[in-house]
């Protein structure tokens, strides 16, 4: 990446909020975030992180008990927690910021022809004529993928395949160039073959019209496979990011240590896998010290009484934990992790797959 | 692994199993192939893999071992009896106590309304696996310890564990029954990535102590290479290629396995970026010659082609393995 | 105090059993249901309002001894239509009957009546309606037989049996159970084949699980919920038909004290003296409606989405 980056949206100290029946959830504490103008930025983490949660406040599209009660959001020197209504939203959901979830059925109306949701799309966010729109629809729809795009424009989603449903959501999200794209776990219902071919879709087009994407999964081979930068999530703070090669080269946090080593990928058949025991930290109580102490086997007395700063570990990878502390016991990361190129490239071939390359 | 070569007992035998469901939707009847003539035997102690993606008949073969779904033609052996159509009473008692399942969603699969110690005591409760309440207990305890939870559990609710407590339970309501054979549906990939290397582990641990087989059906390659000693991987109801693992990592044959294995999210951004995708098309595929069968290349290796087809792997195979002579 | 600081950083003890340990208080179905019960305030007062109605009307006719057939004060013209006072509390009607123990007396039976039949008619319906929806070769001829009853009109049967039978209690009892638990087997059924095929039923047959056991432990406590808002409603809706039969001359016989019979004796008057009237009416509709209220109020404590 270039050093001259351009911030396209910055989140300070997000905190969210929800309530639920008497009791109060806090389900993001804190969170940072620049995102830089054309970079793929992947948050990962488990169910329960707040990953979902943090990228909703960017479209403003919090479950109606959620609030952000804290931090701004600035994009295009607007502050989007200020927004409320939808008339607010409007001309930065969906047109500028566009969000693509994991279950396409559950943004394309079932009763509807392909062609007339994203004919819809069109007209709304650029004004143009129905013919005008049903050109461009037939367009974006060639761009993701779909063959004999006019005949299919007539079709319903029910007559699609799961991958081609995802594909008309992903020409419907980008319909109107947004500026950033959010995908929020677009690939875990889909097959893996399909999987591959929608991340590269998604690729290419990021190369064709140059958006922001912005990433949400648990999978850290789709990690690999698209992002520029990467954040950790757990517990509803970010505890580590860095670019890509950092995250997975050169981890510091425990948790993106124990994520990483208990890959099965990284399995050696006869010898037990590394685990993280417990569950996630219930986020109606007030966290004290570090959430991941009590499922942490490098865990410091430290991290259960006071919560860990950010250190800095190059101008672009920080980690937010005790470890890296100068008083603290000098710990390496697990020997699974260690050398993973090495211990990857010696598991496949070139090209990445698993098998002898065959020419 | 070694020793397997020398004496190995087939547990589970499947032949020329067909599995069709009547589509009585849309116009007309259809009757739909979910199965279409799958051929393989389960050797006793051995993790065999049955990979495909979705709608590839991998849980409807899964099903019909456990007789759940009907065998449109064929036959199932299980121990060289066979188990599929009518079974007398106690050759059906003997078979559902011996083979059991591990769902692949917990959530689902646990009886909400039972306190743990029914869910893990209900076969038990109906074979009768237990001299006496004290008997049934102890066991109830041990198959709780065994899987790592707490007696304490005993009477709490499903509903009040997490994902990956709640599919221990489910494992262990099944090990209770000690059976020979677990067809295990897809059992992590309803799990949070940090739990899944638990239940893996929890699946090889019991297999070594109890000297348990398993059918692994899954959708991913990465986990299989992981658990299993041999793997089939199935597209659209046919079993297109069986192999032992390392063998199928190595030399995969058949178009669609190499499509799948290139699928597979490696955790390495290096490796995944300079990856390049192999599509699997059918319609591109030169068809001609006799109709593929499922046929021996090497020993246990196995793949599905014709005669045509065998002569093209025959010689791929032969030049990969002069490569790997050579280094 | 620098000793101290690096204490902390030092490593903490792991212990993994540690985080198997659920936290969360005990949870019980029974309890829940009754603490989502008593969390509201105003169903707890119609409760217990619902249940002094309920023992009153049990019993105040023991020491009324109220008879509809005796009569003494028929020939007195100055103990008829009297308006309420602390003598009559209800007043006096035609014959110069109390209102007040007439009314108890009405309701004692009637409250009999609904809680009989709705009882006879939930049991048979449950089990009955339990098999049905698991047994395929039930269902192609209980299907048939709900067709034929659901098709021939209540009140014709009705009729044609209180003329066979004769009125009385148990002839109106019934007459009133007769066809009737064909319904609740058939909302059951619906019920039962929605859940029956779920996953952990598969996991139960798997286990080798009967289907007696499956309807048992895995069917009916799941329908907890469902069966408690049916009987919310049944129980009113039976005490209602009781009055509406006895009102048309269908149900109870003159022998028996009915509020439905009072209501139809009564609306002559409905003019002159319209508490003679109104006194009954408002009484049934305030058993119906309290019932029904704390009846629904059980229902969505039963309903585990509501506990927490």
């Amino acid at each position: 990446m270039s050093e001259n980056k351009r911030i396209i949206l910055s989140a300070k100290d997000i905190e969210v909020q929800f309530r639920v029946r008497d009791n109060y959830l806090t389900a993001i504490r804190n969170v940072s975030l620049d995102l830089y103008d054309g970079e793929t930025f992947a948050i990962v983490g488990e169910s329960g992180s707040g990953k979902s949660v943090f990228t909703k406040t960017f479209t403003g599209m919090l479950e109606s008990n959620g609030k952000i009660t804290n931090g701004s959001i600035m994009f295009e020197g607007k502050d989007l927690t200020k927004l409320v209504t939808d008339k607010d939203w409007e001309g930065i959901r969906g047109k500028k910021i566009s969000t693509i979830f994991q279950d396409p059925m559950t943004s394309l109306n079932p009763i509807r022809t392909i062609g007339s949701q994203i004919t819809e799309v069109i007209m709304k966010h650029q004004g143009v004529s129905a013919a005008e729109a049903k050109k461009q629809a037939i367009d974006i729809m060639n761009k993701v993928g779909i063959t004999n795009a006019e005949q299919r424009f007539d079709a319903y989603p029910f007559q699609y395949s799961g991958g081609m449903r995802q594909r008309i959501v992903i020409a419907i999200a980008l319909s109107c160039h947004p500026d950033i794209l959010i995908c929020d776990e677009p690939t875990t219902a889909l097959d893996v073959t399909i999987q591959a071919q929608v991340l590269q879709l998604i690729k290419d087009l990021q190369k064709e019209y140059k958006f922001t994407t912005i990433y949400i999964t648990h999978d850290l081979g789709v990690v690999a496979n698209v992002a520029d930068r990467v954040g950790v999530m757990y517990g509803g703070q970010i505890v580590e990011y860095g670019t890509v090669e950092e995250i997975f080269y050169d981890p510091h946090h425990p948790y993106t240590w124990a994520l990483l080593s208990s890959l099965p990928q990284l399995g050696v058949k006869g010898e037990d896998l590394f685990y993280i025991t417990g569950t996630p930290p219930s986020l109606y109580n007030k966290i004290k010290g570090d959430a991941f102490a009590p499922r942490n086997i490098y865990a410091l007395k430290i991290d259960f009484e006071e919560e860990p700063p950010f250190f800095k570990i190059s101008d672009t990878h920080y980690a937010k934990t005790w470890l890296l502390d100068p008083r603290a016991p000098k710990v390496e990361k697990p020997e699974v992790i260690q050398n993973l190129h090495e211990k990857i490239t010696a598991m496949t071939s070139e090209g990445g797959a698993y098998y002898v390359k065959q020419d | 692994m070694s020793n397997k070569t020398n004496e190995k007992e087939v547990l589970l035998s499947v032949r020329n199993v067909d599995i069709a469901f009547d589509n009585k939707t849309g116009i007309g009847k259809k009757r739909f192939r979910a199965v279409k003539n799958a051929n393989f035997d389960i050797y006793r102690g051995e993790t065999f893999a049955l990979v495909g993606e979705s709608g590839s008949g991998k849980t409807t073969l899964g099903r019909a071992i456990l007789r759940i779904n009907e065998l449109s033609t064929g036959e199932i052996y299980f121990k060289g009896k066979k188990i599929s159509g009518k079974l007398s009473k106690e050759d059906d008692r003997e078979v559902i106590r011996s083979i059991q399942m591990i769902f692949q969603d917990p959530a689902a699969s646990l009886n909400e309304r039972a306190t743990i110690e029914y869910c893990i005591s209900e076969g038990l409760y109906n074979f009768h696996l237990y001299k006496d309440e004290e008997d049934r207990i102890a066991k109830v305890d041990k198959a709780l310890h065994d899987v790592g939870l707490l007696p304490e559990h005993k009477s709490r609710y499903p509903h009040e564990f997490s994902g990956g407590q709640r599919q221990r339970v489910g494992i262990a309501r099944a090990m209770i029954m000690e059976p020979e054979l677990i067809v295990a549906d897809e059992p992590i990939s309803a799990l949070d990535v940090s739990i899944r290397a638990q239940v893996l582990n929890l699946m090889n641990k019991l297999k070594d102590d109890k000297g348990l087989t398993y059918l692994f059906i899954a959708h991913d390659l990465s986990v299989v290479r992981f658990i299993s000693d041999r793997i089939a991987v199935i597209h659209l109801g046919r079993i297109v290629e069986i192999a032992e693992t390392e063998e199928l990592f190595k030399h995969p044959l058949h178009p669609y396995t190499i499509s799948l294995l290139s699928a597979v999210p490696m955790p390495d951004p290096r490796v995944e970026k300079s990856k390049k995708l192999v599509v699997y098309d059918d319609s591109g595929r030169d068809l001609s010659g006799e109709k593929p069968i499922l046929q021996e290349i090497r020993p246990g290796h196995f793949v599905f082609a014709n005669d045509r087809e065998m002569k093209e792997y025959d010689a791929i195979l032969k030049e990969m393995e002069a490569k790997e002579a050579k280094q | 105090m620098e000793n101290n600081k690096n204490e902390l950083f030092t490593f903490a003890e792991f212990d993994e059993s540690k985080s198997e340990h659920i936290e969360a208080p005990r949870y019980s179905y029974w309890k829940s249901v009754w603490r989502t019960f008593v969390r509201n305030k105003f169903t707890v007062a119609v409760c217990i309002f619902m249940l002094i109605v309920v023992v009153f009307s049990m019993i105040q006719p023991i020491f009324s001894q109220y008879d509809p057939m005796y009569m003494p004060n028929i020939n007195d013209a100055t103990l008829k239509f009297l308006g309420p006072s602390s003598q009559h509390l209800f007043g006096t009607d035609n014959f110069g009957r109390d209102v007040f123990d007439a009314c108890w007396a009405g309701a004692k039976n009637s409250l009999i009546i609904g809680f009989v039949c709705t009882l006879i008619n939930m049991i048979l319906g449950v089990v009955i309606g339990a098999i049905w929806g698991f047994s395929k070769k039930m269902d192609r001829w209980m299907i048939e037989i709900y067709n034929v009853i659901s098709n021939v009109p209540f009140l014709l049967l009705a009729m044609v049996l209180s003329y066979v039978l004769g009125s009385g209690f148990r002839s109106l009892i019934f007459i009133m159970c007769v066809t009737n638990w064909i319904y609740v087997a058939y909302f059951i059924r619906t019920q039962v084949m929605i859940i029956r095929d779920r996953e952990y039923n598969l996991a139960s047959r798997c286990l080798g699980t009967s289907t007696w056991t499956m309807i048992t432990k895995n069917i009916l406590p799941y329908l907890i919920s469902v069966i408690m808002t049916y009987t919310a409603r049944e129980i009113p809706a039976n005490i209602s038909y009781e009055v509406f039969l006895s009102f048309l001359g269908l149900g109870l016989g003159q022998q028996n004290a009915s509020l439905g019979r009072m209501i139809s004796q009564y609306t002559t008057y409905m003019n002159a003296y319209p508490h003679l009237f109104w006194i009954p009416v408002s009484i049934l509709a305030v058993i119906s409606i309290s019932l029904y209220i704390v009846g629904q109020a059980l229902a969505d404590a039963s309903d585990p989405r509501t506990h927490r």
